[in-house]
């Protein structure tokens, strides 16, 4: 049985706890089957909203990965990968979606960080301990482009806590180390794969956006994060550009 | 035996994490897909337009501090990723106004297409996102944490910070808003090609954002 098919019902299925009130029925059934009782609009709107992937929302996929890799790589030489029934399947269910092109719903959410919970919550309990502290500071600080030649304070690939530093912890990897030498800064990698990973339209806009600025930053401008990538990924990551950096050439350019 | 079984669907969604944790890229690839759309959907009514690239940004992080996820409600620890994220976002882009998103962006606001996506479908889904967007923050959360995300309330509490009342409250109201917007879809539209009334979504501020919805 497909793998991708089974995790998207255990996702379902683990939403529907049992139904405590009929808000909770609503709420619940939105990822459930749909009930052949007369349909409710209420519970149709609930469910439309929870409708598995739409071509587009995926998009980011090969960017996600080339991340997980790249964690690795900079991180703990992880166990064997085990494989278990982890595997195909997920062509089949992409190929059951439906066809319509998602121009993000565009609800910018001003009002969100509204005066009385501005901040982030401190996540009483036991779930995330993590999330709540970390995030703050890596990525999307708009740092200075100078002195960050080494491992900056955003360095994305340097984890905030917990794991080994990338020096000598992995021995196959080709030791790529390209901090101190130009500007290159080993931890824009993960940015530059996301960026390059992009569909050419997408890429002045990500370049845009506060979370690459500090990519932008490092290679000097935004009409020069092409080239800082190609650099940066040649000596980190060869495999990675030789595989996605072809795109480059045809839609770079002027 | 429903217990029995979220016990097991559990138990699989945990191993994938844990594939994922060892190193296993496939099972990181089925995490992604699992939770990505609604995820996205999610960070889209927290940021408009910009919701690719915070959730851009979410997966890097999830990808870096996957080692640190030490058990417990996976969807609800990258969702916190996420939303810490936008309010990030979110701070950055006040700061830099000069940043903020091109109007033409906003205002790509479902239209029949969308609508008429699922043939059999009342309401396509943008159209539905759309219409959760445009409740005020706190009701919209609750229902997309719970309904899209597919969080229980004692979950989606920890995510907002608020308790699993608080969240249930918001999300009753929510969908009682969300009713009452239906019906005048339905009182108002009757030719099959007017699409939906166009929510208040999009171009709506901040203040129409937060008031309760008239009528």
């Amino acid at each position: 049985m497909a793998d991708m098919a089974r995790m998207g019902m255990i996702l379902r299925r683990l939403a529907r706890s049992a139904g405590r009130s009929g808000d909770d029925r609503l709420l619940d059934g939105a990822r459930a089957p749909r009930s052949p009782a007369a349909p409710d609009p209420l519970a149709e709107l609930l469910r439309a909203a929870a409708a598995p992937a739409r071509p587009g929302e995926l998009d980011g996929e090969q960017a996600a990965l080339a991340a997980f890799r790249e964690a690795r790589r900079a991180g703990v030489p992880a166990a064997r990968p085990r494989r278990r029934r982890l595997t195909a399947g997920v062509v089949l269910w992409l190929a059951g979606l439906t066809a319509t092109a998602t121009a993000g719903v565009a609800l910018a959410a001003a009002g969100l960080d509204a005066p009385d919970e501005s901040v982030p919550p401190p996540a009483p309990g036991t779930v995330a301990p993590m999330p709540t502290g970390a995030p703050t500071a890596s990525t999307g600080v708009p740092g200075p482009p100078d002195s960050t030649a080494g491992t900056s304070t955003g360095d994305p690939t340097t984890p905030s806590s917990g794991v080994p530093s990338p020096t000598s912890t992995n021995p196959a990897s080709p030791s790529p180390v390209p901090e101190a030498t130009t500007n290159l800064r080993s931890g824009d990698a993960g940015h530059c794969k996301a960026y390059l990973s992009k569909p050419a339209r997408q890429r002045e806009k990500a370049l845009a956006s506060p979370g690459f600025a500090d990519l932008v930053a490092a290679a000097g401008g935004a009409e020069n994060v092409s080239a800082y990538c190609r650099e940066l990924l040649a000596e980190t990551d060869p495999n990675w550009l030789a595989k996605h950096g072809a795109e480059e050439d045809s839609t770079a350019g002027g | 035996m429903e217990r029995e079984r979220q016990g097991h669907d559990r138990d699989e969604l945990s191993q994938a994490v844990q594939a994922a944790q060892a190193g296993d890229e496939q099972a990181f690839r089925l995490l992604y897909r699992g939770l990505q759309p609604g995820l996205l959907r999610y960070l889209t009514a927290l940021v408009g337009a910009d919701a690719e690239d915070v959730a851009s940004e979410t997966w890097l992080q999830v990808a870096r501090d996957l080692p640190n996820f030490t058990g417990g409600e996976f969807r609800a620890w990258v969702v916190t990723i996420g939303r810490n994220r936008a309010m990030d976002h979110l701070r950055r882009q006040r700061r830099r106004p000069t940043l903020s998103v091109p109007v033409e962006e906003l205002t790509e606001v479902p239209g029949a297409a969308d609508t008429a996506e699922h043939a059999g479908e009342s309401l396509g889904t943008e159209a539905a996102l759309a219409m959760i967007a445009s409740l005020p923050p706190r009701e919209a959360e609750a229902v997309l944490l719970r309904a899209v995300i597919g969080l229980d309330a004692e979950s989606a509490g920890r995510v907002l910070g608020r308790r699993a009342g608080a969240v249930r409250t918001a999300a009753h109201r929510g969908l009682r808003r969300l009713a009452l917007l239906l019906e005048q879809r339905a009182g108002h539209v009757e030719s099959p090609d007017g699409v939906v009334p166009r929510p208040r979504t999009g171009r709506s501020s901040q203040a129409s954002r937060t008031e309760p919805v008239d009528g």
